[in-house]
């Protein structure tokens, strides 16, 4: 351990040091006597001021966490020598913190004591973070010398996004030709009834509607819609990352990503996610718990990576990108790279959803006439923006302040079903 | 002690300056958290009763005991705030212990300083051999003290 002084410890000595000379300059042994306890405590202190040895360990009961849930770990903490009071701090990366708020701590230590600190954290962004970083300051019983060190035995904790409620998805209008949970536009074997049609050689006797057949006086038999799954791929927009106090629309952007993977994941659908941005990443659509995790583990990679150059649609894989796909892009619609993607992606005939995470919330009008105006201007241009992408065809769904994720599905519901009917 | 043996009020003028001065620079070590400032007062305080003792001509003071004691408590108790400032999160009984450790640093230096007080009234010696002895005494304690901590780094 680093061995420093303490301010005591200059101070006693310059103490110590005036009073003995201005007792040989006055003559005045008083003085002297005065400075003798400084000058003791100073003798005593260092000659029993010894390295405690200290050893210290962060270990954490889990590396895998959800956001804002808590996290229980223990800081083991060992000495040779009895330390009077060993302050340890720890050094938690921004997004962890201690779930009492107290971040350093003091023990007192017998020689050869190993002390067990139990600890809760809790992560309060999704995000891989690297959590064991302890620096520890031991004193001597005089508090004139500090051992001071740093212990770094890292341990690596993933908090994943947390997962929000939403009762219903937006539907896709094509399904694939797997089972699921979507009711199919197509006619087939399914459990939903469609229509009725004359009998023909070949249908089964179970399909026949045997009242539907006594009233019309011929044989005719039940159509159903089969329930299939749907290819969804979730087009997230790591171009821009507009922040507010603590909240961010990147942020947002993996929670919402994460609660529509799960409840599509849960329908027996196919999910892929396409993280578009200064770094392009991406992973084929897939089904199942496993699918679940791959996807969050990569959305866990999302980040903003400066980039001026353009990035087109031309560079995503076409595997990534099934025909008949739902492709939900979830953007704040700031940066117009990704606006040009989303156009792109309509104008290849894809099903398209625009989830927007409002920015609006996050940015403060400016004081000044001029700000004030520009900040107006930027609401009208996000607004023709928005009625442009409508205008192709594409819902848009708007999610910020004050409207829940379900709210806004509901929204963009409505919108496709309107949109579907007006295409008919 | 000095401002209440103050017969002349020059002399109680002077040393109130002097007090207010220490306490000033006492709240401004505590307030600026600048520890440096903390032996400041007590300095002030020291050299007020040192010259006022010189001045006066007066027998060996009894009360220096009583102003050692004072002394150190003071520099203990505004280091002890200084460090406090710090949010650490202590074991229930710190504060307790820690104050019955600076009661027992008061005794400590009430007791060596009487011992001292009444070692000096014993001998009663004077004189130059008395004040080369008492320089050498200062010189060795300073360097006993410089060397100790020296050595410690050079361990460590």
């Amino acid at each position: 351990m680093r061995r420093t002084r303490s301010p005591r410890l200059g101070g006693y000595g310059a103490l110590a040091a005036i009073g003995l000379v201005a007792a040989l300059a006055l003559r005045r042994p008083e003085l002297a006597i005065v400075a003798a306890p400084f000058a003791l405590v100073l003798a005593g202190g260092t000659a029993l001021a010894r390295d405690p040895g200290v050893e210290l360990e962060l270990t954490l009961a889990t590396d895998r966490t959800v956001e804002l849930a808590e996290v229980e770990a223990e800081l083991i903490v060992s000495t040779t020598r009895a330390i009077d009071r060993l302050e340890l701090l720890l050094d938690l990366p921004p997004g962890i913190e201690t779930v009492d708020g107290a971040d350093a701590l003091a023990v007192r230590l017998r020689a050869g004591e190993e002390r067990v600190i139990p600890l809760r954290l809790r992560a309060t962004r999704w995000g891989v973070y690297e959590v064991g970083a302890v620096e520890a300051r031991a004193r001597d019983p005089f508090r004139l010398v500090v051992w001071e060190t740093r212990f770094a035995r890292v341990q690596t904790l993933k908090a994943y996004p947390r997962v929000d409620f939403v009762s219903r998805t937006v539907p896709p209008f094509e399904t694939q030709a797997n089972t699921g949970s979507e009711v199919a536009r197509v006619k087939g074997d399914g459990i939903e009834y469609a229509d009725i049609r004359d009998y023909v050689p070949g249908d089964r006797v179970r399909a026949i509607n045997w009242r539907a057949s006594a009233r019309r006086g011929d044989l005719v038999v039940n159509e159903r819609h089969p329930e299939r799954n749907t290819d969804v791929v979730l087009f997230v927009d790591s171009f821009t990352d507009v922040r507010g106090e603590g909240r961010s629309t990147l942020d947002d952007a993996v929670r919402a990503t994460a609660t529509l993977a799960s409840r599509y994941l849960e329908r027996r659908d196919r999910v892929g996610l396409i993280a578009f941005g200064g770094i392009l990443r991406w992973l084929r659509p897939g089904m199942g718990h496993w699918q679940r995790v791959m996807l969050i583990e990569t959305l866990l990679e999302t980040g903003i990576e400066p980039t001026y150059t353009w990035r087109e649609v031309s560079s995503i894989p076409a595997r990534i990108l099934p025909p008949k796909a739902l492709v939900f892009a979830i953007t704040p619609l700031v940066d117009s790279r990704f606006v040009t993607a989303v156009e792109d992606l309509c104008g290849r005939g894809f099903d398209l959803v625009v989830l927007e995470v409002d920015p609006v919330g996050f940015v403060e009008p400016g004081r000044s006439e001029v700000a004030g105006l520009a900040y107006r201007l930027w609401i009208l241009e996000r607004e023709t923006l928005r009625a442009r992408l409508e205008g192709l065809g594409v819902g848009v769904a708007r999610w910020g302040d004050g409207v829940s994720l379900e709210a806004a599905l509901e929204e963009v519901r409505t919108y496709r079903r309107n949109a579907r009917l007006a295409r008919v | 002690m000095p401002l209440a043996r103050a017969e002349e009020d020059i002399v109680l003028e002077a040393g109130l300056r002097v007090a207010v001065l220490a306490l000033l620079a006492l709240v401004a070590a505590l307030v600026l958290e600048w520890p440096s400032l903390v032996p400041v007062p007590l300095v002030l305080l020291g050299g007020l009763y040192g010259v006022q003792l010189a001045v006066d001509d007066a027998s060996l003071d009894s009360g220096a005991a009583l102003f050692a004691a004072g002394a150190l408590v003071t520099a203990e108790l505004a280091y002890w705030s200084l460090e406090e400032r710090e949010r650490v999160q202590a074991e229930p009984g710190d504060g307790f212990r820690r104050l019955a450790f600076a009661a027992l640093l008061a005794i400590g230096a009430l007791v060596v300083a009487g011992l001292m007080l009444a070692l000096v009234d014993r001998v009663g010696a004077g004189g130059l051999a008395v004040d080369l002895v008492g320089a050498a005494a200062a010189a060795a304690a300073l360097i006993a003290v410089v060397w100790a901590a020296r050595s410690r780094d050079a361990r460590t």
